[in-house]
């Protein structure tokens, strides 16, 4: 449980990111990102370093704020509230999450925690069938070979941080994003933003880390990363169904408001329950994940978390678009925004049938080893 | 004429997949977003010539005359390929309106020329204040010497933009006491001064839908359809023939070939879940299809369709987005992404199909509007 000094310093935190995100234009800035071609603002990234949102997870020793997962999660929540395109939950989740637990003391992670660099994370890998497959990217003599699938932020940033595969086991490695053999191609996803595919051919690169460390980092990070993903949907799917509540007090058809029709009325209704659930189990995984050691355990809670919050957002922006009628299907009304951001946060880390698989395989464990 | 109806249903089902199959052209084959004319008009060309282009209508009037259990097989057969609906208004709509409403005249003179597409028709119905509530429509159409003169707006004219004519539903009375009353229906050209298109952006980018403004437009006073002032009893009648339409399994037939090969080539059947998932949606498709057949049925025997046809969309649409949803799933990381997703040697358009489902339960009567006739029409409840 939290202390109510805890839950005081979060309330503050909300406030201040809400005010952040709403002064700098809130989701009409994220249009306006997005029908610019899709990328995120460099500024924005560096206003958010400046105003300590990256580093709100990492230990106060290295550098942080040390709030927390829980603290990860009030940020995220706010970024899915305005639909905002800079990659907040992977640097948090994934780039400090990988750094700080294997090299600390390398100066990206204070420029990271700053706002002062980017640095995408490329962990995955696409399968000859076209679903993701397990590793087989290479590292030798100082040079990557192979690929790397589902990159976020790939666009925009400076650097690579790059899971491979050595002769002593999984290497952490740096690339620059101008290094020699590198082709990043990037496949356009429904929000506007893209994915990066990576192909290496001897492309030089820094090790950083090595070992079994590697592989349990990678594990953990991903975990922060999919939990605070959840968040995000949860901020995302709240807005979200304000919006379709304002819409349906104000349109009206048979000379009356559209909200005094019952059938809108409950669906209204079971949206708001959707949210307030996914809301409640998420904020409660990820200060559950801040008391937790056992990585299985903090794995399960994270799929816990996604699995909620993908089934809220799936049934809250359908559902907005279906009460909008015609207008929810432009383009010139947010809602369709919401729908579109959803779609892609869904499908990143997991859907909701994928992590109630793990869900369920990682409890039926748990219990063989009790 | 080849009565088609005669024919054994194996028989006919070979005719249609191998006309298909050898003259479709290969490039409009799961076409992902709503063709222009010029884009599709060499198949429309074959089609025409072949005299397939209205499957549905009689044959007196040009169309291939198919009795439900034949129009089904031609629906699962132009599925099965990936065909294009074409620009079908006219087929679909304005034609069962002047066969049934028309005077001798026009079905002389606009039916050939619906074949033929030498007109592009769109429909002009619903309004900025008139959506589910369409009795609520405030264009005007005023009689001045041999025209109607037109006044007002239509919204989500679906591609309008390359339309040649408007079917439309306008306010020739106003100060009918109810306002259902004092509602025509007109048909209009739309080259002319007086009409102005904006495209509207979906959201998926497509401009598929538009605006449509009329500014003291004209319209020859013989292009009123039916009597005056009684239009909003035929545009009921036009809608159970849109129902019908929207209620045909072919939306869902389609996204449900797609989805099992996607899914086969993604190794999503390995996992017995999606498997289960997968049946569901592959019986619901199957079993609509058992109770399609028995509304088109009905059609083809003369009856007119009662309100217990809203049922078909409600079941068929909300199987086409569960389908599309399963698309999605069966994508996993790529379930963001735009554009065609390769799989083996079929490329799949996830999202596309995804896009397509979500309006269909907002078009053609919103399924909460189907529900309450449903209710109340079939069911009887109360008020
Ligand atoms: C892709 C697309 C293409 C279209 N193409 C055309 C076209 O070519 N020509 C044309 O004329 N129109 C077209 N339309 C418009 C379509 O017919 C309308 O969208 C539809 O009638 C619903 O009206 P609306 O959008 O104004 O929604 P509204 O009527 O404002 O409805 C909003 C929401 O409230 C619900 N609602 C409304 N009244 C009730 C009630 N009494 N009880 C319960 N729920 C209720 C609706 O179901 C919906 O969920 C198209 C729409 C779309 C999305």
């Amino acid at each position: 449980m939290q202390s109510s000094e805890q839950e005081e310093d979060l309330r503050l935190l909300r406030e201040s990111a809400r005010t952040l995100f709403d002064r700098a234009g809130g989701s009409g800035r994220s249009r306006k990102l997005r029908d610019a071609g899709g990328e995120f603002d460099p500024d924005m990234v560096r206003e958010l370093g400046e105003a300590g949102v990256f580093g709100v997870a990492v230990p106060e020793e290295q550098g942080g704020l040390g709030m927390g997962l829980a603290a990860g999660g009030v940020i995220a929540e706010e970024v899915g509230r305005v639909i905002a395109p800079e990659p907040v939950v992977a640097t948090i989740g994934l780039g400090l999450g990988l750094l700080r637990r294997l090299c600390p003391e390398h100066p990206k992670l204070e420029q990271l925690i700053g706002g002062e660099a980017s640095l995408a994370v490329a962990w995955q890998e696409r399968g000859p069938g076209g679903a993701s497959a397990d590793a087989t990217c290479r590292y030798a003599d100082g040079k990557l070979t192979g690929g790397k699938a589902w990159v976020v932020g790939a666009g925009g940033t400076q650097d690579f941080l790059v899971v491979a595969e050595a002769d002593g086991g999984p290497v952490l490695v740096l690339a620059e994003a101008s290094a020699d053999g590198l082709v990043t191609t990037r496949r356009a996803q429904a929000d506007g933003s893209s994915l990066g595919e990576l192909s290496f051919s001897g492309t030089p690169a820094a090790e950083l880390a090595c070992g079994a460390a590697v592989q349990r980092a990678l594990s953990e990070a991903v975990a922060d990363a999919t939990a605070l993903a959840a968040a995000e949907l949860v901020g995302l799917s709240q807005r979200a169904f304000e919006i379709t509540l304002d819409y349906i007090k104000t349109r009206e058809q048979f000379d009356k408001p559209i909200g005094s029709f019952q059938v809108i009325q409950h669906r209204a209704v079971d949206l708001n329950v959707m949210c307030e659930v996914a809301q409640a189990a998420v904020r409660e995984v990820l200060m559950r994940m801040d008391g937790e050691t056992d990585a299985s355990i903090r794995a399960r809670l994270a799929s816990r978390a996604k699995a909620r919050a993908v089934t809220a957002a799936r049934k809250v922006t359908r559902d907005a678009i279906q009460l909008h009628g015609a207008v929810g299907y432009t383009d010139e009304f947010d809602i369709g925004l919401y729908l579109n951001r959803a779609l892609v946060l869904s499908a990143w880390l997991g859907d909701d049938a994928y992590h109630r698989r793990i869900w369920f395989d990682a409890r039926e464990e748990e219990g063989a080893a009790q | 004429m080849t009565d088609w109806n005669a024919m054994s249903d194996a028989e006919f089902r070979k005719e249609v997949r191998g006309f298909l199959e050898a003259e479709y052209p290969e490039e409009l084959r799961h076409l992902p977003h709503r063709p222009k004319f010029a884009e599709i008009e060499h198949w429309h060309r074959k089609l025409h010539t072949k005299g397939w282009v209205a499957p549905a209508w009689p044959a007196e009037y040009g169309g291939m005359g198919l009795n439900a259990a034949k129009l089904l097989i031609f629906y699962e057969e132009q599925q099965r390929w990936g065909v294009n609906r074409g620009r079908d208004m006219g087929v679909q709509m304005v034609g069962p309106l002047i066969i049934k409403f028309g005077t001798q005249k026009q079905k002389n003179y606009w039916l050939p020329r619906i074949l033929s597409c030498e007109d592009i028709w769109c429909q002009g119905y619903s309004e900025p204040g008139a959506g589910s509530d369409l009795a609520n429509l405030r264009t005007r159409a005023e009689i001045d010497g041999d025209d109607f003169v037109i006044n007002g707006q239509k919204i989500w004219t679906t591609m309008a933009h390359d339309a040649t004519h408007i079917f439309m539903l306008v306010r020739t009375d106003p100060d009918a006491p109810k306002k259902q009353q004092g509602i025509s229906f007109v048909l209009a050209p739309m080259d002319q001064p007086g009409v102005e298109v904006r495209t509207i952006t979906t959201l998926s980018g497509e401009t598929e839908f538009c605006e449509v403004f009329f500014d003291n437009a004209r319209t020859p006073r013989e292009n009123l359809v039916g009597e005056l002032n009684k239009g909003w009893t035929m545009a009921k009648a036009l809608l159970s023939f849109e129902r019908i339409f929207i209620g045909s399994p072919s939306l869902a037939q389609n996204a449900l070939g797609q989805l099992e090969s996607f899914a086969r080539g993604r190794g999503a059947f390995d996992d017995p879940v999606f498997r289960d998932r997968f049946a569901q949606a592959a019986l619901d498709v199957e079993d609509h299809a058992a109770l399609y057949s028995r509304f088109a049925d009905q059609l083809k025997r003369g009856e007119t369709l009662g309100a217990d046809v809203s049922m078909l969309k409600i079941w068929v649409t909300e199987c086409f987005q569960r389908i599309t949803e399963l698309m999605i799933e069966a994508a996993g990381p790529d379930g963001g992404t735009v554009g065609p997703l390769q799989v083996g040697n079929v490329s799949v358009d996830v999202l596309a199909s995804f896009y397509k489902a979500r309006p269909t339960t907002i078009y053609g009567g919103s399924n909460e509007i189907q529900r309450n006739i449903l209710s109340k029409a079939v069911l009887g409840l109360p008020d």
